[in-house]
């Protein structure tokens, strides 16, 4: 988050200046000063850092800690999940019945998947070695709403209708 | 395959015909700095064309086609200046169909200050690898478009650390490619003493796989390989890392496994498949990622 907040002012100011009335991009000098529109603009949001290399050239790259835990188990686990969605969104409203183990069966499976998810652009926007606080930090923030999803999806589940029910009133009203 | 891609170039302005613009898909490309003003700007951006000098074709023919090559240039000799894109003026008639030999013709006859590599101008070495209109490609298999209005744009492969004008440093690739142990690990010998012997079906398995000439087109059109490229490995290095998991003579590919089993050397290629698209040579390292995460799953 730090390295969002370090853009220079210089480039907000370009990036607001696309929004302005074409008169108001004209300075003093009557000189129009033409910016261009960029959906995504010139952010240096995680700037390069100066290259360098770990020991010499003939040594090979580091291999990072490997084990399936994190390797090959979770992206099988990961995939078991995503697959499971897809009959498990269909049936209640194809079978027609609403059962409170269907429900707390799909309610897992989306926490599970959508914490999954978050997590894989946490790790690939927030590398660890150049922003190892706001890594952490971001993780904990996941587990919080992850924790907190859960939570009101038990409380919605036990005290109210349930997930499936609201789905079909919704649809219905 | 690669015949084939240079060859759709030229078709290539019937395309908007048969696909609207709304589907169809762009490369991951290098932002065009010609239309950001120069104002207000990172210290890493480059000076457009628009403020730097164009240089003029030398002996233009009597019907000359003008065609302008934008070329991205930077000295480490002095450090403090930015980067900049040079114009270059060439008469199509004078220069070959490549875009190596506009290159070429660029370093003998204009301005020999420009650098690049090169070395057999057939899609062999993969050493002239570079952003060529937003595309990741070898300049020897990379027509030059017909079309003089436009102007082509030569950049080097983007998230790369440059060593001079279109010359990146692929030293941390190369290193990469050292640590998937790229040669034939094997303990026992065969019963007879002579060659490990393949049958024509397991050698089959390697087609489309030893081909790769680590040219880094793909690994560096890679979205996940620009943010991770530490970590990741990157497709064309998966690419070499599956040709020996596949190779039936080898005999490490459970360690070859366990050393690609954890987050990021493998699983972070969110199949986006740049790799495939981009490649010059016509290779499918996508193809090759998803046969190691199998091989994995499967363990």
């Amino acid at each position: 988050m730090a390295s969002i907040a370090r853009q220079s002012p210089l480039l907000r100011q370009s990036c607001l200046s696309a929004f302005r009335a074409p008169w108001a991009s004209k300075n003093v000098a009557g000189v129009s000063q033409v910016v261009a529109f960029h959906a995504s603009a010139n952010k240096q949001i995680l700037p390069p850092l100066p290259q360098s290399i770990q020991g010499t050239m003939n040594d090979p790259a580091p291999i990072p800690h490997s084990h399936p835990v994190h390797g090959s188990y979770h992206w099988t686990f990961e995939r078991l999940v995503s697959a499971s969605l897809v009959p498990l969104c269909i049936a209640p409203f194809a079978a027609g019945s609403v059962s409170p183990v269907m429900d707390a069966v799909i309610c897992s499976a989306i926490v599970v998947h959508s914490h999954i998810g978050f997590d894989a652009s946490i790790t690939d926007y927030f590398p660890v070695r150049r922003v190892p606080k706001t890594a952490a930090f971001m993780k904990w923030l996941l587990r919080a709403f992850t924790l907190g999803t859960a939570v009101g999806l038990y409380e919605f589940e036990t005290n109210d209708v349930g997930v499936t029910e609201a789905i079909r009133r919704v649809w219905k009203a | 395959m690669s015949a084939l891609r240079s060859t759709s170039r030229l078709f290539a302005a019937s395309k908007p015909l048969f696909r609207p613009a709304v589907f169809a898909r762009t490369y991951a490309t290098v932002d065009p700095v010609a239309q950001v003003s120069a104002t207000g700007h990172a210290t890493t951006s480059v000076t457009p064309e628009s403020k730097t000098s164009t240089v003029q074709e030398p002996t233009p023919s009597e019907q000359p086609r003008i065609k302008k090559f934008q070329v991205y240039r930077w000295n480490p000799d002095t450090p403090s200046e930015k980067p900049q894109m040079q114009t270059y003026e060439l008469d199509l008639n004078k220069t070959g169909p490549m875009m190596l030999d506009a290159l070429i013709r660029i370093k003998n006859e204009i301005d020999p200050t420009l650098t690049f590599r090169r070395s057999c101008r057939e899609g062999i070495c993969g050493s002239c690898a570079m952003n060529i209109d937003g595309v990741n490609t070898l300049a020897c298999l990379c027509r030059i478009p017909t079309d003089t209005a436009k102007d082509s744009r030569i950049y080097p492969l983007p998230h790369t650390y440059v060593v001079k004008d279109l010359v990146p440093d692929l030293t941390y690739f190369y290193k990469q490619y050292k640590s998937i142990k790229p040669y034939l690990q094997r303990d026992t010998p065969t019963e007879d003493g002579l060659e490990y012997r393949q049958s024509p079906e397991e050698r089959k398995k390697l087609d489309g796989l030893y081909e790769c000439i680590l040219c880094a087109c793909c690994s560096t059109s890679c979205p996940s390989y620009w943010w991770n490229s530490e970590e990741y490995l990157g497709p064309a290095i998966l690419m070499q890392s599956y040709r020996w998991m596949a190779d039936s003579r080898d005999e490490k590919t459970a360690e070859r496994k366990a050393a690609l089993d954890n987050s990021m050397s493998v699983y972070r290629c969110h199949t986006i498949l740049n790799c495939s698209r981009t490649c010059p040579k016509g290779l499918n390292p996508a193809r090759a990622i998803a046969e190691i995460k199998k091989m994995m799953a499967a363990h």
